[in-house]
């Protein structure tokens, strides 16, 4: 072979990467237009901007969908991206959870001085948890750590003139940086002993390698991602940062992080430490117990429905790792983790929308300023009933089937007491749930305080796909099942 | 026509399409409820004529739902789901005839009867887990509604007590449904092949404690003691037609399920906690009947009898479970079992209506200070006395023929256990005369006299219950054909 048609071949080789990798050029593309849109625009037509970029989003979940029923999977740019099929799944949620949280932040941004630059940093977050979904390489790992965390300072802090608004994206800033060096300095031992930063690489070398040195750096990769997915002892930014966030990026803060830190959890832990070496299912099997513990106690004593949201997020995230902790033992527990992904984000979204929805009418998000919310709004009621609920695990409720998939994997696995855990934890979380249900029900109507400002046509959208997808993926479970089902992890076993 | 289908459909789509009327149609929702509840009865009578008694688990309808869990929407009827639904769509007829909360019924009060309806024949009629699951929670949040919106004083409290228990009786269930599932090969979610199979015949520690989560998850439902608490506080903060549905029919879950599941498909786990179970099985009846005896407030009273009654109907599905029962002795004992709960659910009905009437009237149901009630309401008063004295178990009434199988058949295996449950029936007999003598004999005090009697929409919600009770104790044949164990056991 000549010169010229091994370039030729590697030219196309590139081609074909490129249409691989599609679905995040459009998130990167996402993030590059809006900085341009944003700067040629004028202030009044910054909206456009956000249509640009829930556009970008859509089309980076459909492309998603095309790469995945046009091409299957397969490893791509030297084996440090892996488009899979957790990928593409993720990348769909990740897609279509943008564009809801653009049209849930576009009446809170409206007008603000740099909205189109909000809409890139969304972008720009996005990009990076899906490529964190992705990463087959600890240096990309890092890389799309960091830029997920910054772009998530950004979106928190939005707000400058907020002081808790500061005070959240500071908090975050800096548990985020330490959580982030951690996970590095763990890496770079991964990388000490393995000679490549490659994952596969990596799980090749680790068993033979002195056991403290790789429980050490383990834990330490454990803890920058669980950081992201808010697992205890990590979680304490939490509601300090849910409640200071402005609401819309606090409702993609609750998907986005945990989707992608969950996600690399799941590609990281059983390539570097294949078979459950070190009885890591085990470990992260506790974690998961002591997570949705604490997050139901804790959220049993708030009165603020968006910290309430915030230890129901945690509890989440602990029910979510059961999916994790089972991989090892059930072929279940990858269906069961993207699964409940896609029906833990719907519902959480449901559950923001409605709440923003009362916070920016009564100017409160306490639990008083619910009460009585049936007989002013009782389609908003409505969600909100559907995604707590769901979030409770209730049937016929994506939540509901989100528990039987991760309940079933943990059985299947051998860990049945997790999910006896589970169930104990479920229980508990009714009180807090049904704190904010019933009063909206059955209280009368409360006086009206503020100016009632109605919800505006993006947010009701957004509150209305979030809560048709909440009952859709339950009563219509299949499509998504089938889609998690494919989800199957490539490099693994 | 997929009637088994219709029936659990139509009342769902009712449910829907009141949420969504405009509310200035005042009368629709009531009506649209009357037509539904109508509806789902024919459905149920058209069954109840295609149905061969003979032949067990029948006229099944299969559709495919979510195949990569082999989920199906499966709908079957043997004599027991039959027997229940009959019951179920009977009692919804006239818990709308009667209605929920204010007048003219709201839309909420309709669609949640409605979805109530349509989500308690689902659970008696699927014979797919997933969805067996999903009308058992269902129910749960239709009643807790129902309750926390148009019950009495405390009923935030009672309904948070409500779903608080049936939740925590759920998630059990939940577990033992998927350890039934995974034990299953090929896994399945399809209640008649796992009856077929019994997945988890004889084996030891496994079965013990998925039959356990299954156990405590009816027990609660049904209510056996010591998982009752949750009851006399829903039965009497619960609007009247709630109470009449909780009793009437949900309560019936807790024991199909013990029939469905833990006779059926767990066997032999069963028959190693046979006597257990029949123990508590006797300590509810006994329970049950003799805290009502101290009971003054006459909802309340009712609702511990219930327990008294759900007690004989443990008792004997547990000795129909037991070792060494004779076959004839077990067909008994289970017919009798499905057909207290058909007797209890129509006798306990016209109760709660009945305390209802009096409460709206008299603005308390004290028997300590009603009195004499028979002379300003004789038609009341002879209904009442009709409905007592089918409770207590009166020959020729709904329960005496139901109760007197259930003995034989318990009596079978353990004539101990036996002559120990009839005290219970000794017990409610006693409470029963002591309330009507105290309530309606005697001095009519000053206050009572203008009391006006039962009528209209009263009386068409009750009557046919008394007629039913009546028809019941004369020809029981007539449930228990259809009920027929021997050939679905």
């Amino acid at each position: 072979m000549n010169d010229v048609q091994t370039a030729k071949a590697m030219e196309e080789e590139m081609l074909s990467d490129l249409l691989w990798l599609s679905p995040y050029g459009a998130l990167v593309l996402a993030a590059i237009g809006a900085v341009v849109l944003a700067l040629a625009l004028p202030r009044h037509r910054q909206g456009l901007v956000g249509a640009y970029v829930a556009g970008a989003h859509l089309s980076a979940a459909a492309l998603a969908a095309g790469v995945w029923l046009d091409r299957g999977f397969r490893s791509t740019m030297s084996g440090t991206v892996v488009v899979d099929g957790l990928a593409l799944a993720i990348v769909g949620i990740l897609g279509v959870s943008g564009a809801v949280t653009v049209a849930l932040a576009r009446p809170t941004v409206a007008g603000t001085d740099r909205e189109g630059e909000f809409y890139a940093v969304l972008a720009a977050a996005s990009f990076a948890a899906a490529v964190l979904s992705s990463a087959g390489d600890i240096a990309l790992i890092a890389l799309s750590l960091g830029l997920l965390s910054l772009s998530s300072f950004i979106l928190a802090g939005y707000l400058r003139g907020s002081l808790r608004g500061n005070e959240a994206a500071l908090k975050y800033y800096i548990y985020g940086t330490v959580a982030g060096a951690a996970m590095v300095y763990g890496l770079s031992f991964w990388f000490g002993l393995a000679g490549s930063t490659e994952l596969g690489a990596i799980g090749r070398a680790l068993p033979d390698a002195p056991v403290g040195m790789v429980v050490v750096s383990t834990v330490l990769v454990v803890v920058g991602l669980g950081y992201k997915a808010s697992l205890v002892p990590f979680h304490f930014w939490t509601p300090d940062v849910y409640e200071g966030a402005p609401l819309p990026v606090t409702a993609y803060l609750s998907v986005l992080p945990k989707v992608a830190g969950l996600v690399a959890l799941a590609r990281v832990l059983p390539q570097a430490l294949p078979d459950g070496s070190l009885g890591w299912p085990t470990a992260i099997a506790i974690v998961a117990a002591v997570t949705m513990t604490l997050g139901n106690l804790a959220a049993l004593w708030q009165s603020n429905v968006v910290r309430l949201l915030a230890y129901s997020s945690i509890a989440q995230a602990g029910y979510l790792l059961m999916g994790v902790a089972a991989m090892d033992g059930s072929e279940a527990g990858l269906p069961a983790l993207v699964y409940y992904l896609a029906a833990y984000a719907a519902t959480n979204l449901a559950a923001f929308a409605v709440v923003l929805a009362v916070q920016r009418e009564s100017g409160s998000a306490d639990v008083a300023a619910f009460a009585g919310l049936g007989r002013r709004h009782p389609w908003w009621t409505a969600a909100l009933v559907l995604s707590f609920l769901s979030l409770l695990g209730l049937p016929p409720l994506a939540g509901f089937v989100g528990k039987l998939e991760v309940f079933l994997a943990a059985i299947d696995a051998g860990q049945a007491w997790l999910a006896v855990v589970a169930v104990l934890n479920t229980v508990v979380s009714l009180f807090y749930y049904l704190r904010v249900i019933a009063p909206a029900v059955l209280s009368p109507a409360a006086e009206d305080t503020g100016q009632p400002r109605a919800a505006t046509a993006a947010l009701a959208t957004a509150l209305a796909v979030a809560t048709v997808a909440t009952v859709a993926l339950g009563v219509v479970a299949e499509p998504l099942l089938d889609l998690a089902n494919g989800a199957r992890l490539m490099g693994a076993r | 026509m997929p009637w088994l289908t219709l029936a659990v459909s139509v009342p769902l789509l009712a449910a829907a399409l009141v949420a969504v009327l405009p509310a200035r149609m005042t009368a629709a929702p009531r009506a649209v409820a009357l037509g539904a509840s109508v509806l789902a009865l024919a459905c149920m009578a058209v069954t109840w004529a295609r149905f061969d008694a003979g032949r067990g688990m029948q006229l099944v309808e299969e559709a495919t739902w979510i195949p990569s869990l082999d989920i199906s929407w499966r709908l079957a009827v043997d004599g027991m789901s039959l027997a229940l639904c009959a019951l179920t769509v009977v009692l919804f007829v006239l818990a709308v005839i009667h209605g929920v909360g204010p007048k003219p019924m709201t839309r909420a009060a309709a669609a949640l009867l409605l979805l109530l309806e349509g989500a308690t024949l689902a659970f008696f009629l699927a014979q797919d887990f997933f969805l067996f699951y999903v009308a058992f929670d269902v129910t749960l949040v239709a009643m807790y509604f129902l309750i926390a919106l148009w019950g009495e004083e405390n009923r935030r409290y009672a309904a948070l007590k409500f779903f608080l228990y049936t939740l925590v009786g759920s998630l059990p269930v939940l577990l033992g449904i998927i350890a039934l599932f995974l034990a299953a090969e090929p896994n399945t979610f399809n209640m008649m092949r796992l009856a077929e199979q019994e997945p988890l015949a004889g084996a030891g520690v496994g079965a013990s404690f998925v039959f356990l989560a299954f156990f405590v998850g009816f027990a609660i439902k049904t209510p056996v003691v010591p998982f009752h608490t949750w009851l006399p506080a829903a039965h009497v903060e619960a609007p009247t037609a709630g109470s009449v549905l909780l009793a009437g029919v949900l309560l019936k879950m807790g024991t199909y399920g013990l029939v469905r599941v833990n006779l059926q498909m767990l066997p032999d786990a069963f028959a190693e906690y046979a006597l257990p179970v029949a123990l508590l099985g006797v300590v509810s009846a006994l329970y049950g009947a003799l805290v009502a005896l101290a009971q003054t407030d006459l909802k309340r009273l009712i609702a511990y009898t219930s327990i008294n009654h759900m007690g004989y109907v443990i008792v004997g599905v547990a000795a129909a479970a037991a070792g060494g029962i004779s076959a004839e002795a077990r067909e008994l004992a289970i017919d009798g079992a499905v057909l207290q709960m058909v007797a209890h659910g129509v006798v306990t009905a016209a109760l709660f209506f009945l305390a209802g009437f009096i409460q709206t009237r008299a603005r308390t149901r004290d028997l300590g200070l009603l009195n004499g009630l028979i002379r300003p309401m004789p038609v009341y008063g002879t209904l009442v006395a009709v409905a007592f004295f089918a409770s207590l178990g009166l020959p020729g009434l709904a329960q005496f023929p139901a109760e007197l199988q259930i003995f034989l058949g318990v009596f079978d295996v353990w004539p101990a256990v036996a002559a120990v449950t009839v005290i219970g029936i000794v017990i409610t007999a006693g409470l029963f005369l002591l309330a009507l003598q105290r309530a309606f004999l005697g001095e009519t005090s000053e206050q009572w006299r203008g009391l006006t009697d039962v009528r209209g929409r009263e009386l068409a919600a009750v009557v046919p219950l008394i007629v039913l009770t009546v028809a019941l104790g004369v020809f029981p044949r007539l449930v228990l054909d259809v009920i027929n164990s021997g050939s679905w056991l």
